[in-house]
């Protein structure tokens, strides 16, 4: 019994950490001040300052970080509202066209967007939004993902207590808003997270609509980068160390909803 | 009973198509128009200039006399099935000992996270320089004695290089939805399986994985559909290369579109990987309804 | 039948959406012969003269009162989004692109020929905007000329017991050479190919049959074909050198740079880079040199070439203006300060416009100008090059025979002239 938790103890400590090494090999090629050294084991020198410094000093790296989040906050916020909005509208109102609806939202998951690219890059056009925020924004706006997971997760509210407010004399919106929202809160900062994580690594739809460096998000700004200073591996990891740190941040924060709001979907029918 | 049914009725109703309206017209104008463009595009031989001409199914026939789709067809199966079946066993692997209560099991969990939310242009910047020649992975291989390899520039190599990182990457994800599915399962019935001293892999293969079926289905059809649909890796690792030993369907219909400009074509291809994830998810969904009797 | 399917979807309006792009609206163009209003252009960075390119258009700006708007793309999507806005009808005026991208716009009808009222075809070196030229109209001009040349490492040469001032002068002496300067483990080779790299194999391949009295695409460019004796000859020849397995992060280039390849074919902006890359570690003359494209023994000199052209869009309400910024881009001061990062704009007399025209590099340029050949002039390149590259890597690395690789390479580009 006893050798079996060590066992277990061990083999989990092993499979964890070699987890983790890749982790650990970019902060310390991130950190190393040439490319001499790309083992990633051992720490020489600790030039990591120094390089994001080499980095921002680039001049637009904190528009890209600006533009980043604008993009990222501001689609993550309004996929969270009209999610939750539709998500919970689909798994408890009953309404006319709710089976079509989901059938449109779920078909979409199995879609290659590669091929939208040029349709919707026309519609864009025709909505005067090339080279704009909103361009940049609605077109990933909403995602299936999240109607779908919100709807799995409303679920799980039960009948009864929408009954009861119902009894109660409260109208459907309030209903959504005051009872349905707070209960949804793990889905929605699951959602919220997963929509950040995508859109932070969105390079090709952002560049093939702005126009203006000004516009343009972290990846796209790193890519360029990359193109006009030849392939360089310590700076490059650098790069890559700075786009994961807001992620990072976010995950740490949320880490107990998102398991609670992610695992839920597996969970339930 | 009913007529009160017919008052509640309406203000629901009113309230499902307000809430519903945003995500229906968004859904519509983004993604079921372009879809039925691409539908439309499918059958032309439209080459992004020019009025597209209908060619009927050309552009499916074409499929079979390329070269370059058939080898990228069989390298997404080949990278489906062997990015898939790794990610999950490896994970439960890890999920079973791991969902045993515990403040070193639960400092482990937030560990094992982070992979999982790295964005996938860094990681792959990362896992270049793994494979670099002096990286990683061949300080590793020369500790055990072995030469150093050719990761991203070998033929025979560069896809399993992918998988790895793929592997790495999706692998948190899963254990943490896995993790959550064996701490929902009733312990009673594990407190049976000791009692009839049923051994570990038994107890395991039993007892545990059947009632696990339904969070390892959700697992198996997310990581199916991610792995048919990746481009990102490909993309940003190797290039489709080398000798094209990583141009995963997803990436030759992106070469098609841009710079080719065989729209039309991409279109098809699209559609073709698109019924492939129907029918591959339909199979998934059927196996579960199979196993619920 | 085709029709009913095709009206109802028009009814969705998926059609009427895609019409839109293929209408060929004819634009106003302003009067002529003075520049004026807003032109955009778009361009991949480039660290080396990226300073100097920006002084260049802030005093066009001063001068001209005309509203130059720069943006760099990365060079791996510049295609994507030129692609892109071409079909949504949103293209910039004036944008650089390589010379095998020409034929495809211009057959799309989305280039506006050379404006000779702004710009002066005259002022070029012969033959070097060909390839910018589709179906006798001229599309673009030149700008990062490069016609291949041998690099050659002198310290690997003396090291294998070889006369490092006497480089190949011909396929076969390369192969010779190479096969001495290769180590055992293959680690270190002599000629080193760009593997995966698709202008560049079909650059090789072209060299190689042509050098040979073949032809890799015939004359009209409707037929390409590597199922010849010239062509599997040229793709075995290839994988008997080399080694793909390599790597580097600057590529073939980089492994010349560190010494694992003794000879690599490259352009005339190599030897600036390399100077560029240490200045202390790699002098040219002292450890390596450059030597015309190799020929085989008794064949007809091939020099491969390809250049970057600036393009300007139909669609561009401006194209006077466009076409006035270009020459004004491609003047004198430019030529000059390009010529001393390496980086050639083919005007005559480019050789005088600084010291380093009369480098041994630049030489073996102006020399090869009679022989440059800038492969097919024709809207398939792209693919056709893609093809090469797949059929130059799989034999390299073994996965197939020259015969199933020529086979193979037939049969997709069959797909596409």
């Amino acid at each position: 019994m006893r050798a079996g938790t060590i066992l277990r103890t061990v083999w989990l400590i092993a499979a964890v950490g070699f987890m983790l090494l890749p982790v650990y090999a970019m902060l310390v090629v991130a950190s190393a001040p040439d490319d001499t050294d790309l083992r990633g084991l051992v720490f020489n020198g600790f030039h990591l300052p120094e390089n994001i410094g080499l980095l921002f000093g680039e001049g637009n790296l904190p528009t890209y970080l600006r533009n980043s989040l604008i993009l990222c906050v501001g689609t993550g916020v309004l996929d969270v509202i009209f999610s939750a909005a539709a998500g919970y509208a689909m798994a408890q109102l009953s309404f006319p066209g709710r089976r079509v609806l989901f059938a449109l939202v779920i078909g979409t998951l199995a879609l290659t967007p590669m091929v939208l690219v040029i349709p919707v890059f026309l519609i864009v056009k025709e909505l005067g939004w090339v080279n704009t925020f909103q361009g940049m924004m609605v077109p990933g706006m909403i995602s299936a993902f999240g109607v779908f997971l919100v709807r799995q997760f409303a679920l799980g509210i039960p009948k009864e207590l929408l009954l009861a407010a119902r009894v109660d004399g409260a109208g459907e919106f309030r209903i959504f808003a005051r009872i349905a929202v707070p209960l949804l809160k793990p889905a929605l900062i699951t959602l919220f997270l997963v929509h950040f994580l995508a859109q932070w690594d969105n390079l090709l739809w952002p560049l093939i609509v702005a126009n203006e460096q000004e516009l343009w998000p972290l990846p796209v700004g790193l890519a360029n980068f990359q193109s006009e200073v030849g392939f360089n591996y310590h700076l490059t990891t650098t790069a890559a160390l700075v786009t994961a740190v807001p992620p990072f941040i976010l995950m740490v924060a949320l880490q107990r909803y998102y398991v609670a709001g992610l695992t839920f979907g597996g969970l339930k029918r | 009973m009913s007529v009160l049914g017919r008052v509640r009725a309406r203000p629901q109703a009113t309230a499902g198509v307000a809430l519903t309206l945003p995500v229906a017209v968004f859904f519509v104008v983004f993604w079921l128009v372009p879809f039925l463009a691409a539908i439309y595009l499918s059958f032309t031989d439209y080459e992004m200039a020019g009025t597209p001409n209908w060619i009927g199914f050309a552009n499916y026939e074409r499929m079979f006399a390329d070269p370059g789709f058939l080898n990228s067809a069989w390298i997404t199966v080949v990278y489906t099935v062997c990015t898939v079946v790794p990610t999950i066993v490896l994970a439960l692997l890890v999920a079973v000992p791991l969902s045993r209560p515990g403040r070193l099991n639960r400092r482990l969990r937030a560990l094992v996270m982070i992979p999982a939310v790295m964005p996938l242009a860094a990681t792959s910047m990362v896992w270049v320089i793994i494979y670099s020649d002096r990286g990683l992975a061949n300080t590793l291989l020369g500790l055990v004695g072995i030469d150093p390899q050719s990761w991203l520039t070998s033929s025979d190599l560069a896809i399993w290089a992918l998988v790895v990182m793929v592997v790495w990457k999706s692998m948190g994800l899963f254990v943490i939805i896995l993790t959550a599915g064996l701490q929902a399962l009733p312990g009673e019935v594990y407190e049976a399986a000791a009692i009839d001293g049923s051994g570990a892999v038994t107890t395991f293969t039993r007892i545990t994985l059947p009632l696990l079926r339904r969070t390892l289905l959700f697992v198996l059809v997310i990581s199916v559909a991610g792995s048919m649909q990746a481009f990102v890796p490909a993309f940003l690792l190797t290039g489709g290369g080398p000798a094209d030993a990583t141009q995963v369907l997803p990436y030759y219909i992106w070469a098609n579109a841009f710079p080719y400009e065989h729209m039309g074509y991409a279109a098809a291809m699209g559609m073709v990987l698109l019924a492939a994830m129907v029918i591959v998810s339909a199979l998934q969904f059927g196996f579960l309804k199979g196993g619920d009797e | 039948m085709a029709d009913l399917t095709r009206r109802g979807l028009l009814a969705v309006g998926a059609l009427a959406l895609l019409a839109g792009c293929g209408k060929d609206q004819p634009r106003q163009q302003a009067a002529d012969g003075r520049p004026h209003g807003e032109v955009t252009v778009w361009l991949h960075g480039s660290q080396d003269t990226g300073q100097q390119f920006q002084e260049l258009v802030h005093r066009y700006i001063a001068e001209f009162k005309v509203d130059v708007k720069l943006l760099y793309l990365p060079v791996g999507q510049l295609d994507a989004k030129l692609l892109t806005a071409f079909s949504g009808g949103a293209p910039p005026d004036v944008f650089k692109i390589g010379h095998w991208s020409f034929p495809a716009h211009a057959k799309k009808k989305r280039l506006a020929p050379v404006d000779t009222k702004a710009l002066s075809l005259q002022d070029y070196e012969p033959g070097t905007t060909t390839p910018l030229t589709y179906q006798d109209v001229p599309y673009g001009v030149p700008i990062d000329f490069n016609p291949c040349m041998l690099y050659y490492r002198k310290d690997r040469f003396e090291e294998a017991g070889l006369d490092p001032d006497k480089p190949p002068a011909t396929w076969e002496e390369v192969a010779e050479y190479s096969a001495k300067l290769t180590s055992k483990d293959r680690r270190r080779v002599g000629l080193q190919w760009l593997y995966g790299d698709p202008q560049w194999a079909l650059m090789m391949l072209t060299a190689l049959i042509q050098g040979k009295g073949g032809e890799l695409v015939a004359a009209d460019g409707a037929k390409a074909s590597l199922a010849t004796e010239q062509g599997r000859g040229a793709l075995a020849y290839m994988s008997g050198i080399g080694n793909p397995k390599l790597s580097n992060p600057l590529g073939a280039l980089g492994l010349f740079y560190s010494g694992e390849a003794a000879m690599v074919v490259s352009g005339a902006f190599l030897g600036p880079a390399l100077e560029k890359l240490g200045k202390d570690t790699l002098t040219f003359g002292k450890q390596y040199g450059v030597a015309p494209m190799p020929t085989w023994a008794g064949g007809p000199p091939v020099v491969p070439a390809y250049t970057w052209g600036w393009g300007v869009a139909k669609d561009s309400p401006n194209q006077f203006t466009a076409w006035h910024l270009v020459n004004y881009l491609q003047g004198a001061p430019s030529v000059a300060a390009n010529l001393d990062n390496g980086i050639i704009i083919p005007t005559r007399g480019w050789r005088d416009a600084g010291p380093r025209g009369t480098s041994e590099i630049m030489k073996i340029v102006a020399d090869s100008l009679p022989h440059v050949d800038f492969g097919p002039i024709i809207p398939g390149t792209l693919e056709l090059a893609k093809a090469a590259a797949s059929a130059v890597d799989s034999v390299a690395y073994g996965k197939s025979t020259p015969a199933q690789a020529a086979a193979t390479f037939d049969s997709a580009v069959r797909l596409v002239l």
